[in-house]
């Protein structure tokens, strides 16, 4: 009879029972196993760092590398933070870098963040020495290419010495060359520009630091317009008349409609009104 | 006769059993009416109009999606909003999607403590979309100014925390009928002394007529909204000479430094002709208005005891349904360089913001549904969600491609100009702000003058612009540590967006931290 199915023979039933009962474990084992990190490190990425916690507490056995490290990162922002805890997390991230791989490397890095940001009392000079010491070791590591950023920030604005803003920035400036990563280069080039503009340094090289970081591109935020009048105004006060229309223009092409396009436009008027006294001023 | 009987009885068993089976299945609902997901949606727009336009939008999202049940929670602003909010997120029992704005005293740090940033969904397509002007066009792109507050108010400058759901300006409601009364016709001011001379008319008429009529409805709030848009003309100048970045714009952290290096004060000539204007204006509101808040402006308006009501476009919904009178919405009129009395210091028509979002709405961090809250933000902001909302709540929609009611079209007839800063000057920080209610009694009245209030200002601001830089730093501070946990988590990560989201982190957290540093260094300077 059409549409009615006659029913499986014992045997069969038998069969797929018996099959089942194989194929299931050897599927489960075919699965990865999670061993908890990377469900910690994206509680971390996702900024719940009570459930990174809870994760990890999970773990049996003696942790991992990556797993010790996870533990004590997340220790760095787990609510109550305490100095000793802190410090725990200090001597974790000391033993950690002992090693000779990215963990290392992280923990290295973590460990002068806690010097430069985390602990009550911050140790610049503490910092720097442990951004450098990392980007001596593994100088293409990710961490050191982050880390020189770091310790660019300290030059410009924390370490004793040099003292003097155009020293500092000339500091800062020298790093840029052991920085290969281009986004972590545009973020050194932006600390630079506006230290430059804080210690009131000559426009031009402001302008060549911000050019970099237009170049570079990648920013979010309020960044990129705040960029682009940047460029436009400080190259109209630096005489640079084509490279700040080029500027303004820019910022009217991809930002409007903006509470300061009127303002940008009547720069242009201001500008196109200089220009024209450029010209006469020429033999 | 007893076998009748149970026959009898056994119909009206059968007749009762199949009424109670088609009442089941035709009329009845659930006792207890469940969904798998409620999601809270907490605001202060507690003005006619948003909560049916934000109802209207959620009856049609639960519609679309019958497994989540979103609930709107009004909660009072004014007084009751930033403590419920505070304890609410400190407690973990805040509502998903939460209000806040930057300008809330002593709020600056709910932001990075308990938000989550929005900037990688922003890049993407709102899918709800689909079909109208705004597919394919990134998330950010639909906003009608591109959420240029959430971006500016960001405590991280990389990163985008909200997403608006309407645009409002300031207007100066007009009471149609009294002002033909006083003035025998409709006298829309065309500048500043226009209204100056309008509202010298009012006073007159009220003196000899003795009837109590004021030129503005007055309260506290209401004489933030005038002083904030008078301000801006005369101090325009002030604002450009202070820019050193360049940024043809001042942030509130820029302009605190500024006084705390001596760049400006009070006392000097172009704030004092600010501060004059304020003066003019406010002299028009009934004595005692700095005693009274927003709905007691509305009342005294709505009573006809006051020719203008000046504040925002979300009034507008209240106003028309509560006045018994013919409403004309103008606009305040900036001083220009032509005017008699401050033009000296004008440098140029001030603008009105053309046409910025408000409304921030904000994920909170500890949401236990974060994904279908962010999906109903999608849908509230998408061109449907917010045809429903703007033509429930007669508010302006946020993003474009929805059509306007007529009624509150001319809302985005916007004054273009030049721009100012994040905040104008009586609303730098919370201190600042404070200072500014509490002495606000040397600005106004018989006694008062703009020089003594500049002296008493001047006097508490060095004490005050010190704790508002403080708390501008420490909110920068409270977002730059968590950050290195959330670098090291995304580098944990495999895949291409989770180096994009490390990139964004880092470069955020840098910018953040070279902002601390220098206004560490500007505190420190200035010890």
């Amino acid at each position: 009879m059409s549409g009615v199915s006659a029913p499986l023979p014992q045997w069969r039933c038998w069969f797929g029972a018996g099959l089942c009962c194989v194929l299931l474990p050897l599927a489960r084992a075919a699965t990865p196993v999670s061993d908890g990190t990377t469900e910690a490190w994206q509680f971390m990425a996702n900024q719940l760092p009570r459930d990174a916690y809870a994760r990890l507490g999970r773990i049996k056995g003696a942790p991992t590398r990556e797993q010790a490290l996870a533990s004590a990162v997340v220790a760095v922002d787990y609510q109550p933070v305490t100095q000793d805890r802190l410090h725990d997390a200090e001597a974790a991230f000391a033993q950690l870098a002992q090693g000779d791989d990215e963990v290392a490397d992280a923990a290295a890095y973590m460990q002068a963040r806690l010097y430069q940001v985390h602990f009550q009392q911050p140790d610049y000079i503490r910092a720097a020495a442990l951004y450098r010491a990392l980007a001596e070791r593994h100088p293409a590591s990710h961490w050191a290419q982050l880390g020189l950023v770091k310790l660019g920030l300290l030059e410009l604005y924390t370490l004793p010495e040099p003292a003097a803003p155009a020293d500092r920035i000339a500091a800062a400036m020298a790093l840029l060359g052991r920085i290969h990563e281009e986004k972590l280069q545009r973020d050194l080039h932006l600390q630079i520009a506006h230290a430059g503009t804080f210690y009131e340094q000559p426009l031009d090289l402001v302008l060549a630091h911000l050019k970099e970081v237009d170049r570079i591109g990648g920013l979010v935020g309020q960044v990129p317009e705040d960029l682009a009048i940047e460029l436009g105004e400080l190259s109209l006060r630096a005489g640079h008349y084509a490279d700040a229309r080029k500027y303004f223009e820019i910022y009217l092409r991809d930002f409007t409609p903006n509470l300061r396009s009127v303002t940008v436009r009547r720069r242009l008027e201001d500008l196109a009104v200089l220009e024209a006294k450029a010209k006469e001023g020429r033999p | 006769m007893r076998r009748l009987r149970s026959r009898l009885a056994l119909v009206l068993l059968c007749a009762a059993y199949t009424a109670s089976l088609f009442w089941v299945f035709t009329r009845s609902e659930p006792v207890i009416r469940t969904r798998e997901v409620t999601i809270y949606f907490a605001h202060w727009q507690i003005e006619r109009g948003p909560p049916d336009g934000i109802n209207a939008a959620i009856k049609r999202y639960e519609e679309l999606n019958p497994r989540v049940r979103v609930v709107q929670l009004q909660i009072p602003g004014a007084t009751i909003y930033p403590q419920w909010m505070r304890s609410n997120l400190a407690g973990e029992t805040g509502p998903d999607l939460m209000e806040w704005g930057a300008w809330l005293p002593g709020q600056k740090d709910i932001p990075a403590r308990y938000f989550t940033p929005l900037t990688s969904e922003l890049a993407k397509p709102n899918p709800y979309n689909r079909g109208t002007s705004q597919e394919k066009i990134p998330w950010l792109d639909t906003f009608h100014d591109k959420l240029l507050a959430p971006k500016r108010d960001s405590p991280d400058p990389g990163q985008i925390y909200a997403v608006n759901i309407t645009e409002c300006t300031l207007r100066l409601f007009c009471n149609v009928e009294l002002m033909k009364e006083i003035l025998g016709r409709v006298v829309v001011p065309r500048n500043f002394d226009d209204l100056r001379q309008i509202l010298a008319v009012v006073k007159e008429y009220s003196r000899k007529t003795g009837r109590p009529i004021a030129g503005l409805a007055g309260s506290r709030d209401t004489t933030r909204a005038v002083a904030e848009s008078v301000l801006v003309a005369p101090l325009m100048g002030v604002n450009q000479r202070l820019d050193d970045a360049g940024f043809l714009y001042l942030y509130n952290r820029q302009m605190l430094a500024a006084y705390l290096a001596g760049r400006w004060r009070y006392s000097e000539p172009a704030v004092l002709a600010g501060l004059q204007l304020v003066r003019e204006t406010t002299m028009s509101m009934k004595p005692g208005f700095i005693q009274l808040r927003r709905d007691d402006a509305m009342i005294e308006f709505l009573r006809g005891q006051a020719l203008f009501f000046f504040y925002g476009t979300w009034d507008a919904t209240s106003l028309r349904r509560l006045a018994p009178f013919k409403i004309q919405p103008m606009k305040l009129i900036q001083a220009m360089p032509d005017d008699p009395e401050v033009g000296r210091f004008v440098v140029g028509q001030g603008g009105e913001g053309i046409g910025e979002t408000a409304l921030s709405m904000y994920l909170n961090k500890a949401s236990r549904h974060p994904a279908e809250a962010l999906d109903f933000l999608k849908f509230l902001t998408s061109v449907p969600g917010q045809q429903l909302f703007t033509d429930a709540s007669l508010w302006l929609p946020a993003v474009n491609g929805v059509s306007i009611p007529e009624e509150i079209r001319n809302f985005r007839d916007y004054q273009e100009g030049l721009s100012f800063g994040q905040a104008p000057y009586d609303a730098l920080g919370t201190e600042v702000s404070m200072n500014w209610d509490r002495n606000f009694y040397y600005l106004t009245g018989d006694n008062g003058s703009a020089e003594k209030f500049a002296a008493a200002m001047d006097a508490a601001m060095p004490a005050a612009m010190r704790t508002d830089l403080n708390a501008e730093l420490r909110a920068t501070l409270v977002l730059v540590k968590p950050q290195d946990p959330v670098i090291v988590g995304w580098a944990g990560l495999p895949g291409e967006r989770a180096r994009i989201r490390r990139e964004e982190s880092e470069a955020s957290q840098t910018m953040s931290e070279g902002l601390a540093l220098q206004m560490e260094l500007q505190l420190e300077a200035m010890k």
